[in-house]
Parts: structure tokens; C-alpha cells; sequence
């Protein structure tokens, strides 16, 4: 839990980040009638039978679970789409291809709860953990290439989860490296030990993304 | 600058290097067991803790000879194959003591050294964290000082962790001071 | 000496991050008894340098200075390793109050120095205070909650317990439709377990 972890208090949790995602938006198609519900995150409807409304998809789900509801599978989660994303991901070894930043929590929570919602959920499903494992080699492949100096890495289009589960590690590595490759420890040659750890300007040194050039 | 509760650096602080004092001082003959009047002559070769020998190198009091861990022969023997070196046995804290020992200009080769290591090591390590298993560890793990098993383990429990979201068991859990299971066994788990 | 023993006082807090062990008066005394000694040796020497100073002696008096340096360096170390013996200690005496509520369980507290429980106490004073004044338990929904009702199944025969506004009978093995909050303090105290199946 963020705050709470003895070592580690700047990281989410996986389920603290599928909470976060759980605000994105979602169409769903009522089946019942109902009034406007008024929260303090806004106001959703009202709902009418059969016609589609966007709700966060925290209600959507729980509207599902009470049967209240069918939901709309996102333009993205087509099998079209998703093969065409994957053929992409395939062909550019060293970019990430634009998905939505918390693709992985929504693929699941609409797996898990509204599977019957899509046509082909089997080959959906499928996709979806191909594309994962693709992007997830290039994350290992990025990481591979770490050194002292790292100061930036450039990721564009990684999503909230992936982030989340390279976070602990990456940030460990760059602070190893960075503590080995400094102007200080590659002196050659002694100097008065007073003047040891000064920090050294983070932004003077060369940017290197993590994707191999 | 560490943490001053940071258990890590104490711990990391306690472990022995060999000094020679460049002066005498008085009335510390609990360093050295074989002074007979309470002094530290110099000349005297001591082995001090770092956090002691650190001072006393600033003080130039004392001047810190080169642990045998960094010497020529390990060296060469690490560069041959840095990543199946059982690194911990040579000092658990090889980095930390490797980095203060340049801080204090000891070497400074050193420095260099190091970060090759480093390098030779952290592939292999990236590999074995992201795909450890999720119970047990593994047989390797022993031959890792404490910096590489902190940077593991950063790798496995987050990969451990997702492969648990995805797996998707019970979201709350009994507090780990608890123990896994109640035992019937009358000795409390937490003494 | 050189700061040993305190240091095996630090590894003790190192060695299990999650549980507390008894607070150990034998090593903690014992670093105690070793910083008064490394003063006492520090006022002898430079009470030394000062005699031999007005007898107008010649001894430098650099060499009391590091002697009496090394004896002032050890005080420190070994007042760093009992700070950060207590500190650790604190942290998770706090982390405790989170999970388990505002009652410790007896023998955790059997293991706990006078001024630990003291701090415990004051600890659990002052967060129950700031909730009551915000008006709000900020110790529920430590993980994200899903729905306000989940299924939990009994650990142990607990008896008539009041949850919500009727009283529940908990008997071993049964298993209970709940609100979520309600449940959340009894699982992490292990009475309950979140039933998934």
C-alpha cells in the first residue's frame, strides 16, 4: 500500500493503479430505468433502456455485476485494432505503439466482469497477452541498456501498468549505477578528501533514452 | 549522505579495515591488543571498523590499507567471469566498502573497477530477477552482496506482485506480524 | 568494544522486517555501559593533557587529542546504532497501529520496553483524536475498495459479534456477507479471511 511500505513508500500497488484507471470513461447500454445519480465526481445520466450513456468504469462494472446493464467493448479492444497494434509492435522494435495509459487494468476488469460483452473475447484475450509480452521483451531489452549515465529515460507510450511494474527496479539499478559512474568515484587521480561528494549537475551529461539507437 | 537510521550504512560501517596509525594516541589501547601502556604507538596496524577508520583517514590520523578483497588477484579473478563470482564472500557490502574506499583515497583504481563489475554482473542479475519463480530463492542469490540482493529483490516483488494482481486472490489480507497461519503452538510467533 | 555489540543490537531490527522482537535491556544496557565507559576514558585523557600541560611536560598534545578523538568517535557510533534500534522499533510499533486497530494484542505488548508502550499509547491517542476531529476512519480501505459488501469466511469460533446495526453470530467456518469496513479490522487481525471462492 502507497506510504505504508517500510522500504519502498513512493510505489502504487497494482491494485492502487487499477483503482486509478477505474475513473476512465465507458459507454454502457442500460437495460432499466433510472434517475440521474448526482456523486461528487459529477453527475451520470439519467438511464433509459437501450440507450448508451458514458459512466466511469467503476459504475459501468458495478452496474454490470447487477445485471443493470451491457457494455460497450472500447473502439481499441477490437480484434481488428488489436491485431493491427500488434503487428506494429512487432515490426518497430523500439517504440511503444499509442494505446490507452491504463490499457492493461481496463482489458481485465472488462474480461473479468463483462466477458460475454465481447464478440470474440477468446481472441481478445489472446491479443491482448501477446501484445503485453512484446512490449514487456522491449521494457527488458530497455533495461539491458542501463548505465551510470542514464539520467532520463524516454518512454513514450508505456502505460500506467507497465511503469508501475519496472518502477522499483529501474529506479535501484539507475541509483546503483549512478553511485558507481560519477566524476567522483572515476577520478583517477587523488585529490584532497574534503572536497569528496559534491553532487555532480544531473543535466550536463547527455541524455540516453532506453530504447538502443 | 545516508540516512542517519539507515540500518544498511551501520551495518555496512561495522565491517573491519586494516589501518596503520600515522600517530600515537593515548589512552586507546583498547584498539590495539598488544599495547602494554593504554597508547597506540605509531606505526601500530590495527584493524579498525569503517565508521572508526573513516574519521580518523579525514583526522590523518590513521592511514587504510587496501582490504585484500580488492586486491590484484580478486580483481582478476572477478573480471573473468563477473557474474558467477561469489561476490558476498569476499564482503557483503563489496560496493558500499569499495565506494568509501575511494571517498578516502585509497585506491583509485578502484572506482573504475567497480563499475565494470557492476556491469559484468547487472545483466545476468536483470535476467534471473524477472523471471525468478514465485516461491523460494533461488540458488545464486547467496553469491549477490547485499546492494545486488536489494535490486533482485526490487525486480522479483514487482513482478511477483503483478503476477498475484493478475491472478487476482483476496485484496485484504490478516497483518503480516500475524504469522501466515494461526499455529496451535502455545510459543508466541513473535518472540 | 568498537561499537559491537551495538551494532548486533541493529542487526536484530534488521534481521525480520516485519515482526517485533522482545526489547532486548541485556544489549541495550550493555551499549550503555560501554558509552559511559568511552566518556569516563575521555575526561581521563584530557584531564591528562591538562595536568601535563601546566607541568609544563613535554608531551604533544595531539597525542591525547586522538585518543580522546577515538573514544568520542565510539560514543557517537554507538548512540547512532541504539537511535536507530529505537527508531525501527517506533516505525513499526506505528505500522501495528494501522493494521490492528488502537488495542494491541497482549503479547505483543509483553514484548515492548515501558517507554515503547508509552509511545504507543500517545501514538494511538493523538490518530484517534485527528479522526475524530476530521470525522472519518482513515484506517479503513487501506487497500482500494471494490464493493461496500464482500464475503468473508470465520477463522475461529468468535461468538456474538455486533456488526452494523444487528448482531451477528460468527461461528468457525461460516460464512458471512459483510460490509466491507466492518470486516477490514477483524481480517487483518486474522479472526476473518476475505472468501473468494
Amino acid at each position: 500500500m502507497a506510504g505504508q511500505g517500510a522500504s519502498e513508500p513512493a510505489l502504487f500497488t497494482e491494485l492502487e493503479v487499477e483503482f486509478m484507471a477505474e475513473d476512465e470513461s465507458i459507454n454502457i447500454v442500460p437495460n432499466v430505468r433510472m434517475d440521474t445519480l448526482n456523486m461528487i465526481c459529477g453527475d451520470y445520466g439519467p438511464f433509459r433502456p437501450q440507450i448508451p450513456v458514458t459512466v466511469p468504469l467503476w459504475l459501468g462494472i458495478a452496474m454490470k455485476k447487477r445485471s443493470k446493464c451491457r457494455i460497450q467493448p472500447p473502439d481499441w479492444m477490437s480484434v481488428e485494432r488489436l491485431s493491427e497494434v500488434l503487428e506494429m509492435e512487432r515490426e518497430a522494435p523500439r517504440e511503444f505503439q499509442p494505446l490507452p495509459f491504463h490499457y492493461v487494468e481496463i482489458a481485465k476488469l472488462l474480461l473479468d466482469n463483462a466477458r460475454e460483452d465481447f464478440e470474440n473475447n477468446y481472441m481478445v484475450q489472446s491479443l491482448l497477452e501477446d501484445i503485453k509480452d512484446v512490449r514487456w521483451d522491449k521494457v527488458e531489452k530497455g533495461l539491458k541498456n542501463l548505465s551510470g549515465r542514464t539520467h532520463a529515460v524516454k518512454l513514450k507510450n508505456i502505460s500506467a501498468m507497465e511503469v508501475n511494474r519496472m518502477r522499483t527496479f529501474t529506479v535501484r539499478a539507475l541509483q546503483s549505477f549512478f553511485k558507481h559512474d560519477n566524476d567522483d568515484m572515476m577520478k583517477q587521480t587523488p585529490t584532497d578528501s574534503d572536497s569528496q561528494s559534491t553532487p555532480s549537475s544531473s543535466d550536463r551529461l547527455p541524455r540516453r533514452t532506453l530504447r538502443p539507437r | 549522505m545516508a540516512n542517519y537510521y539507515d540500518i544498511h550504512d551501520i551495518l555496512m560501517q561495522d565491517e573491519n579495515v586494516s589501518t596503520v596509525f600515522l600517530h600515537k594516541a593515548n589512552g586507546a589501547g583498547f584498539l590495539d591488543p598488544s599495547s602494554e601502556d593504554n597508547n597506540v604507538a605509531r606505526g601500530s596496524v590495527v584493524d579498525l571498523p569503517l565508521w572508526l577508520a573513516q574519521d580518523l583517514v579525514q583526522r590523518q590520523i590513521v592511514h587504510v590499507k587496501l582490504p585484500s578483497c580488492f586486491n590484484a588477484r580478486v580483481r582478476k579473478e572477478v573480471q573473468a567471469d563477473p557474474a558467477c563470482i561469489d561476490l558476498r564472500s569476499k564482503c557483503p557490502f563489496y560496493y558500499e566498502m569499495g565506494c568509501k574506499l575511494v571517498e578516502l583515497n585509497v585506491d583509485p583504481t578502484l572506482g573504475p573497477y567497480l563499475l565494470d563489475t557492476l556491469r559484468g554482473r547487472y545483466k545476468d542479475l536483470l535476467c534471473k530477477a524477472l523471471t525468478a519463480t514465485l516461491t523460494g530463492n533461488p540458488k545464486f542469490v547467496p553469491l549477490l552482496t547485499e546492494e545486488e540482493t536489494r535490486l533482485f529483490e526490487a525486480g522479483r516483488d514487482s513482478m511477483k506482485a503483478f503476477k498475484k494482481w493478475r491472478l487476482q486472490g483476496p485484496r485484504l489480507e490478516r497483518a503480516a506480524i500475524l504469522g501466515r497461519k494461526r499455529t496451535r503452538d502455545p510459543t508466541p510467533i513473535w518472540s | 568494544m568498537f561499537g559491537r555489540t551495538a551494532a548486533q543490537l541493529v542487526r536484530e531490527v534488521n534481521n525480520d522486517d516485519q515482526h517485533i522482537r522482545r526489547f532486548n535491556y541485556d544489549l541495550f544496557d550493555k551499549v550503555i555501559a560501554e558509552i559511559q565507559e568511552h566518556f569516563q576514558q575521555v575526561t581521563t585523557i584530557m584531564e591528562k593533557g591538562q595536568e601535563e600541560n601546566e607541568d609544563g611536560q613535554i608531551t604533544s598534545v595531539d597525542e591525547n587529542y586522538n585518543g580522546a578523538v577515538i573514544h568520542h568517535q565510539s560514543i557517537l557510533r554507538n548512540k547512532r546504532c541504539l537511535l536507530a534500534y529505537m527508531y525501527h522499533r517506533a516505525n513499526r510499533l506505528q505500522r501495528l497501529r494501522w493494521q490492528l486497530g488502537a488495542v494491541l494484542p497482549e503479547d505483543v505488548k509483553g514484548l515492548l520496553h515501558p517507554s515503547e508502550k508509552e509511545f504507543v499509547k500517545s501514538y494511538s491517542e493523538a490518530l484517534s483524536s485527528y479522526m475524530t476531529k476530521l470525522d472519518i476512519d482513515l484506517t479503513v480501505d487501506i487497500t482500494p475498495p471494490k464493493d461496500p459488501y464482500i464475503q468473508v469466511r470465520v477463522l475461529d469460533n468468535i461468538g456474538e459479534v455486533l456488526l452494523g446495526d444487528q448482531s451477528t453470530s460468527l461461528v468457525r467456518n461460516s460464512i458471512h456477507f459483510v460490509k466491507r469496513s466492518e470486516a477490514e479490522t477483524l481480517i487483518s487481525q486474522g479472526l476473518l479471511e476475505e472468501f473468494t471462492g
